[in-house]
């Protein structure tokens, strides 16, 4: 071994680049995501902001309208203190617009602005709103309207800390989606662990056309999820489709419809195209273990009379541990985060009885541009994540780092 | 007994191959039926009636899924690209030089590979929008999120088989370092590369989140989103599904029959400790 100068630093520097950008980094914004109100599709939202700022554009905007609207209106307006004071308005808008010209978009301003635009909003919505109901006013309803954009052109901090937090607990859907993740992932994953081990087992004697079925295993594993449960949402088509009638015939299912229409139904289906889908792979990594344990030992074992069950138990079991582990680390934790599969088979339905933390904190982000809750939703799942790995590690000791 | 025990294992290796294949023979089947036939009283004939190519013609030539399938390839191969380039520094560099933080960089790798996608998404989503990226080829570097991991695992453990000693030989036969490069490692290092390049173009080319929310727009959907669209506001146009899907799945046949062996290799090399 030699030891690190900038040279080998330098072989290291692409990945870490790409880990830092595109992994941890993200990791981190969506941590800061969670303590803001942050919507994309809400203009005052759309940013995060720690402190008050004032959105210019929008400033400019409302100051002309009022003001035209105003001087319209002035003929209806017979009071000669009302008029004075509606002159009053219109320049002091036209001059604060006058202050901000040539600054563009969003800016943070100074309390005292804050505080200048404050009392200018506060004083012109009485003087309209009394204006309105003295006169007969051209503008009559769009004046209250736009004085209120005056309002939203200061944009409040959407800071709003822990709240984001507090709301995931109480949120039913979230406790429904989590309850659906872990059942979903607890129950295909045991039995892709039981079939797998059955698989690994029988791909582990020599026979005619190992690699044929190998071959066979891996098909499910290399197509895309997505087109994997398009596939069998075709098959599970209540009317038409061959494994929907399949199963009523069987009688696994009493009505072939009740199998993407009812909540049980859904679940069963997803958790059948997964254990469809991934048995082989699971097989594949049990099968390397397999393949390291010394024909030796069932050679011994034998001759001191162990019988077919024995052997399995007291030799391949044992040995097999740390293989076991791994897979179902990596099978756990895939099965945690489950989004293809569920998203294009069922969609999260019917009725959010199959949607899972992913399923549900994709749609808060990308359905309703709220990125804010959307992160609290995905960080309650990296937490859930993060558990599931510090377990699995503890069980398997130093196991897993020890190979380099 | 014996005879019986193996006329039984024969069953069930059999049924296991028939579950395993059969959704791929029924969309085949499918892919050739009418939709009259489809749905209705022909939906569970094994051969169809009226057999048609209109599926693949219209899939073809006016639902543009080859151009679905040229991005996927562009996608998947520049990602293998640079992603397998990476790794292969990166993987070199762990096995063969030691350093601080050498173990807090194998975990973090590890850590990155438990990651769920979905925590990464938002924030690329945001940094891909205020730079203008959305909507380009620019998506094969979060696909980085997904693949790197396993590929610098994967090497690690490739190049911690070959023996340190061939390389100190060669140089004290007198190879420069560029030399033991081009002919010890890299002759020895090629089959854990070709491997690990195979499991990171598949990783790339059934990728779905990243697509679905970077490229919204149709002209760079891959093949398993631009699929996945193949649905009016009603129904799902199952035809064409069959035939599309039947299409794309035939890229992924070749390559898992030709490399079976090494894909076996890599996957279980780089999940399970020997």
């Amino acid at each position: 071994m030699k030891r690190m100068g900038f040279k080998e630093f330098l072989f290291i520097l692409p990945a870490l680049l790409l880990i830092g950008i595109f992994s941890l980094w993200p990791v981190l914004q969506s941590f800061v995501y969670t303590f803001f109100d942050y919507r994309l599709n809400d203009q005052q939202k759309a940013g995060l902001y720690i402190n008050e700022r004032f959105n210019t554009d929008l400033f400019q905007e409302t100051a002309l309208y009022i003001g035209m609207f105003l001087d319209e209106d002035k003929k209806n307006i017979t009071d000669s203190a009302d008029l004075e004071k509606v002159n009053q308005t219109i320049k002091r808008l036209d001059q604060l617009a006058k202050a901000y010209k040539g600054k563009e978009k969003v800016i943070s301003i100074s309390a005292e602005e804050k505080k200048e635009m404050t009392t200018l909003y506060e004083e012109t919505a009485s003087l309209v709103s009394s204006l309105v109901k003295k006169y007969p006013l051209i503008h009559k309803e769009d004046l209250p309207a736009l004085t209120e954009d005056l309002k939203n052109s200061i944009i409040p901090s959407n800071f709003i800390g822990l709240n984001g937090y507090a709301k995931v607990l109480s949120d039913e859907r979230v406790r429904i989606a989590l309850w659906n993740t872990f059942f979903f992932t607890v129950v295909s994953v045991f039995i892709e662990l039981l079939l797998g081990l059955g698989l690994a087992l029988i791909l582990n004697k020599a026979m005619v056309g190992q690699g044929f079925i190998r071959t066979t295993s891996l098909i499910p594993w290399a197509i895309p999820t997505a087109v994997a449960a398009l596939m069998w949402s075709y098959m599970y088509d209540g009317t038409s489709g061959i494994m929907a009638n399949l199963f009523q015939w069987i009688g696994l299912v009493p009505d072939s419809r009740d199998l993407l229409l009812t909540g049980g139904g859904a679940m069963f289906s997803t958790i059948f195209a997964d254990v469809w889908k991934t048995t082989p792979y699971m097989a594949l990594l049990l099968l390397a273990g397999l393949q390291n344990i010394s024909g030796t030992l069932y050679e011994a074992a034998s001759i001191d009379g162990a019988g077919r069950f024995q052997s399995f138990f007291r030799i391949t079991l044992p040995l097999l541990k740390p293989s076991i582990l791994v897979a179902l680390l990596f099978r756990t934790l895939d099965a945690f985060r489950v989004f293809d599969l569920i998203y294009v088979l069922t969609g999260g339905g019917p009725g959010g009885s199959t949607e899972t933390l992913s399923v549900y904190g994709y749609k808060v982000m990308f359905a309703q541009s709220n990125f804010g809750y959307g992160s609290v939703v995905v960080m309650l799942m990296f937490v859930c994540v993060a558990l599931i790995a510090i377990f699995y590690v503890k069980l398997l000791g130093a196991n897993l780092m020890e190979k380099n | 007994m014996k005879r019986n025990f193996l006329i039984l294992f024969g069953l069930v290796v059999l049924i296991y191959l028939v579950i395993m294949v059969f959704p791929f023979f029924w969309i085949f089947i499918t892919s050739f039926k009418t939709s009259g036939e489809i749905f209705g009283d022909g939906a569970f004939r094994v051969i169809p009636q009226s057999p048609t190519l209109k599926n693949y013609t219209i899939i073809l030539f006016e639902k543009g899924i080859l151009n679905a399938i040229k991005n996927s390839f562009i996608v998947a191969t520049t990602t293998t690209l640079y992603v397998v380039a990476v790794a292969t520094l990166t993987a070199y560099a762990i096995s063969r030089f030691n350093f601080r933080g050498k173990n807090l960089l194998l975990g973090l790798i590890l850590a990155v590979s438990m990651f769920p996608q979905m925590v990464v998404v938002g924030p690329i989503y945001t940094l891909f929008l205020k730079l203008g990226l959305l909507n380009s080829y620019w998506i094969v570097l979060p696909y980085s999120t997904i693949t790197l991991p396993v590929a610098v695992w994967i090497l690690v453990t490739h190049f911690n088989q070959i023996p340190l000693a061939l390389e100190e030989s060669a140089k004290i036969d007198g190879a420069t370092p560029l030399q033991t490069l081009y002919k010890i490692v890299f002759p020895l290092a090629a089959p854990g590369v070709f491997t690990t390049a195979i499991i990171v173009f598949i990783a790339a080319w059934n990728e779905f989140l990243l697509t679905i929310t970077m490229n919204a727009n149709e002209r760079f959907h891959t093949v398993p989103v631009a699929i996945s669209f193949l649905r009016t506001q009603f129904e799902i146009l199952w035809g064409e599904v069959a035939a599309a899907t039947t299409i794309v799945t035939i890229p992924t046949l070749i390559i898992v029959l030709f490399f079976q062996k090494q894909i076996v290799s890599g996957l279980t090399t780089g999940g399970v400790k020997e």
